[in-house]
């Protein structure tokens, strides 16, 4: 403060007299550039010192520096990965922790977007009940730290589900227990590949075909019906290649035999308690965020969609939404990093995440300086991805607007 | 002005990558010319102002313990530590400080336990850990002497029908994280050709809680800790007969003391304290009669308990410690007998016979290099 007031005045005498210019020591720009210049060495010099500090105890504890270690084989099994065995490598465990956490992530991410946006609509709702029961909803979860959510629902809610003997049966489809959920699920396989990619070959005709009716619809007015047109589309594509290919694909239902469950998708307490707290935390903040910007497009929007005499419904679907959707994403977007971050909470549930990996690793005697280092990178790699996408997506949306 | 920033940060980051990778080179660079030089310049500077000389300026000894484990290392409701591996904290106390109470007792996890002794966070690690060759090498520690040989065993629910661990197929085993307990069981049950199903834990609370709740059917750990948990085995979960433990001992789970690599002469130091409590017991001296012995003891009659005992003018073994600390460990603590039947023994929840961890005169696999 003083020294910008100060600095005012000098340079204004500076003018006056002419091109005479100040002395070194007090020109502002010499100032600036010997602050950053400064800044910068200080900052190296600090890494460099942890960096040599670091090494010289490591040399000192007689610890290995390199990262020879990531092909020795792990010797522990992961949880929820039944393929992974000891005899695979450290490297193979870690990157098993990243597939999990990426897992999560995106799984959190699209669940988290569609929950916060039915919330966060919801709380704008003129219907007494929903918009309080929202309020409610986004005031309880986003004032809670997500770690006691993760370590709630562990040993608070799936923990007190039936034992695996006692276990609640949902007809054929489900067996519920506090050793998890089984859910039934689809068996792919061997030789299912054609199919799939037949499948993905419709997803992709399917997405041509909306695109063709929005452009029929922009040419002459027609009404699009695109999501009809596209979903029958790839129905049909689909059931045509299912029949053609005749893919190995059964559906797999739970079965419970002595103390083992076979078959269905198996929903273990860690995977499910990590993933409903990241969704219920980053979704409340996403209802909030939604909120905000739906109330920050421009009141003329709403009463000109009243005048084309647009239902509510329509007025947010046609209206509102795309524009608040614009003005939310970037915010939006920071919730999905820090979703991302938080799939590391997982190591006090011990949901095999990377973190969780690393540190089992680094318990049975690899060097922790490394495996954290990988841990860190991996995690700063997620991110740098999530924010690439987010970008992009926000660059889209702003060209769209000119 | 957004890209210039953006081209800045990635110039600085790449700079940071740079300098780390250079100062790398040059440590690695300067390490073999300098080599011998360093070995000349850090010998003295560890002896002079090694851990034992820190320690004995601080006045108190950081001990890592383990979180509450019965009959090892658990905290009463006054506050103070009790447990097997306490007393050999409290001996390490007793004979470089001369006070055994002079302990502070850090509480580590399975997981955090070699990164505690790495960062000099604790002088030594007294935490149930088993002895291997990785550890000894890769977590910067050493193993100073092993003070209870254990074995890996199964403990299960007594109704569960399971008689040996090869019936146990099919089923889920609970067991601590980053222990070699979660590696034997893998190796284990891999040989067995059983599939299971492993649910890990950072803490034994945690891991009982899961038990409690069934969800495993097994619960994997050293002989000693099944034996702690089962003795204490809460009445309301149908006591300690409600569950059993397997007659099957999977593994070797020599549990020692750990010191931070580098440091011989503090390595040194606990290795002989414990090797104390042995000899103490061979020799028959006890924390009742230790000053009766030292009052009618004659040095040239019986020069070895002489020695042990710090009675022999100008008998020094060069530990940096005061003449008398073994009398000072028997004293406040006690021999190996007592250290064992006071925690881990008959008379204890544990229940714990002696087995292998018996003098090599009784047939166990104690035994004390001679004090001379």
């Amino acid at each position: 403060m003083a020294e910008t007031q100060q600095q005012r005045p000098g340079r204004a005498t500076a003018g006056q007299d002419g091109p005479a210019r100040p002395p070194l020591w007090r020109d502002v720009r010499v100032l600036r550039g010997v602050l950053q210049v400064g800044f910068l060495v200080a900052t190296v010099a600090l890494v460099q010192w942890l960096f040599g500090n670091l090494t010289s105890n490591l040399d000192r504890l007689g610890i290995r520096r390199d990262f020879t270690f990531l092909d020795q084989p792990a010797g522990f099994s992961i949880l929820g990965a039944p393929d992974f065995r000891a005899q695979d490598t450290i490297q193979n465990a870690l990157l098993l922790g990243l597939g999990n956490a990426v897992r999560v992530a995106i799984l959190g991410v699209l669940l988290s977007l569609l929950i916060g946006i039915v919330v966060g609509v919801a709380r704008l709702s003129k219907n007494w009940l929903v918009a309080r029961s929202a309020s409610a909803y986004v005031e309880l979860l986003r004032n809670i730290p997500p770690l006691v959510l993760v370590i709630f629902f562990y040993l608070g809610v799936l923990a007190t589900l039936p034992r695996l003997t006692e276990a609640t049966f949902l007809g054929d489809v489900a067996i519920i227990s506090n050793r998890g959920i089984w859910v039934a699920w689809l068996t792919f396989g061997d030789g299912s590949q054609p199919f799939l990619t037949a499948a993905a070959v419709a997803l992709v005709v399917a997405l041509g075909v909306a695109r063709w009716r929005t452009t029929v619809f922009d040419r002459t007015g027609t009404p699009h019906r695109r999501v009809l047109w596209a979903a029958a589309t790839f129905a049909v594509v689909t059931a045509l290649a299912f029949s053609v290919l005749q893919p190995p694909i059964e559906p797999s239902l739970p079965v419970l035999d002595g103390r083992v469950v076979t078959g269905g998708a198996w929903l273990y307490p860690e995977y499910l308690s990590l993933l409903l707290s990241l969704v219920l935390y980053a979704s409340s903040f996403i209802a909030e965020i939604v909120r905000g910007s739906i109330l920050a497009v421009h009141k003329g929007q709403n009463e000109a969609a009243d005048a084309l005499g647009l239902s509510s419904s329509q007025r947010m679907r046609y209206v509102i939404l795309p524009q608040a959707l614009r003005i939310a994403a970037p915010a939006i977007g920071n919730e999905f990093l820090n979703l991302t971050k938080n799939v590391s909470l997982g190591i006090a549930v011990g949901f095999a995440e990377i973190l969780r990996v690393a540190n089992t690793a680094a318990g049975n005697g690899q060097p922790a300086p490394q495996l954290l280092i990988v841990v860190l990178g991996a995690y700063l790699f997620l991110s740098l991805i999530i924010s690439v996408i987010v970008n992009v997506f926000n660059r889209r949306l702003q060209l769209v607007e000119r | 002005m957004k890209r210039s920033i953006r081209i800045a940060s990635v110039a600085l980051a790449a700079g940071l990558v740079l300098s780390a990778c250079a100062s790398d080179e040059e440590a690695t660079d300067a390490a073999d010319p300098a080599a011998p030089e360093e070995t000349v310049t850090v010998d003295p500077a560890q002896t002079e102002g090694g851990l034992l000389a820190a320690v004995q300026e601080r006045g108190t000894l950081i001990c890592g313990v383990s979180q509450g484990l019965p009959g090892f290392s658990i905290q009463g409701d006054d506050g103070t530590y009790t447990g097997f591996d306490v007393d050999y904290c409290r001996a390490v106390a007793a004979a470089v400080l001369g006070d055994a109470d002079a302990v502070d007792f850090v509480e580590l996890s399975a997981s955090a336990r070699f990164t505690a002794l790495q960062a000099g966070e604790i002088d030594v690690l007294i935490r149930n850990t088993t002895w291997t060759a990785t550890r000894d090498r890769n977590e910067g520690g050493s193993f100073a002497a092993t003070t209870f040989y254990d074995g890996q065993g199964m403990m299960v629910d007594t109704d569960s029908g399971f008689d040996t661990i090869d019936d146990m197929a099919n089923t889920t085993i609970c067991v601590q994280a980053g222990t070699t307990t979660q590696l034997n069981l893998e190796s284990q049950f891999a040989a067995r050709g059983l599939p299971y199903t492993a649910l890990t834990f950072e803490g034994n609370d945690q891991l009982q809680a899961a038990y409690f709740e069934g969800r495993c059917d097994g619960w994997t750990s050293d002989l000693s800790q099944l034996a702690a948990f089962r003795g204490t085995w809460p009445d309301e979960q149908g006591g300690a007969e409600s569950v059993k433990i397997l007659p099957d001992v999977i593994s070797k789970e020599p549990l020692g003391p750990l010191t931070s690599d580098g440091d011989s002469e503090w390595f040194d130091v606990v290795q002989w304290v414990v090797f104390a409590t042995f000899q103490a017991e061979e020799f028959g001296i006890s924390s009742a009669n230790v000053d009766s012995i030292v009052a009618s003891t004659n040095p040239d009659e019986e020069p070895a308990i002489g020695r042990f005992l710090g009675l022999v003018d100008g008998f020094d073994p060069g530990l940096g410690l005061s003449p008398d600390w073994a009398v000072n460990v028997i004293s406040q603590v006690g021999n190996y007998e007592e250290i064992f039947l006071r925690n881990v023994g008959p008379d204890t929840p544990l229940g714990l016979s002696r087995g292998v961890n018996s003098l090599w005169t009784d047939g166990g696999l104690l035994y004390a290099p001679p004090f001379r």
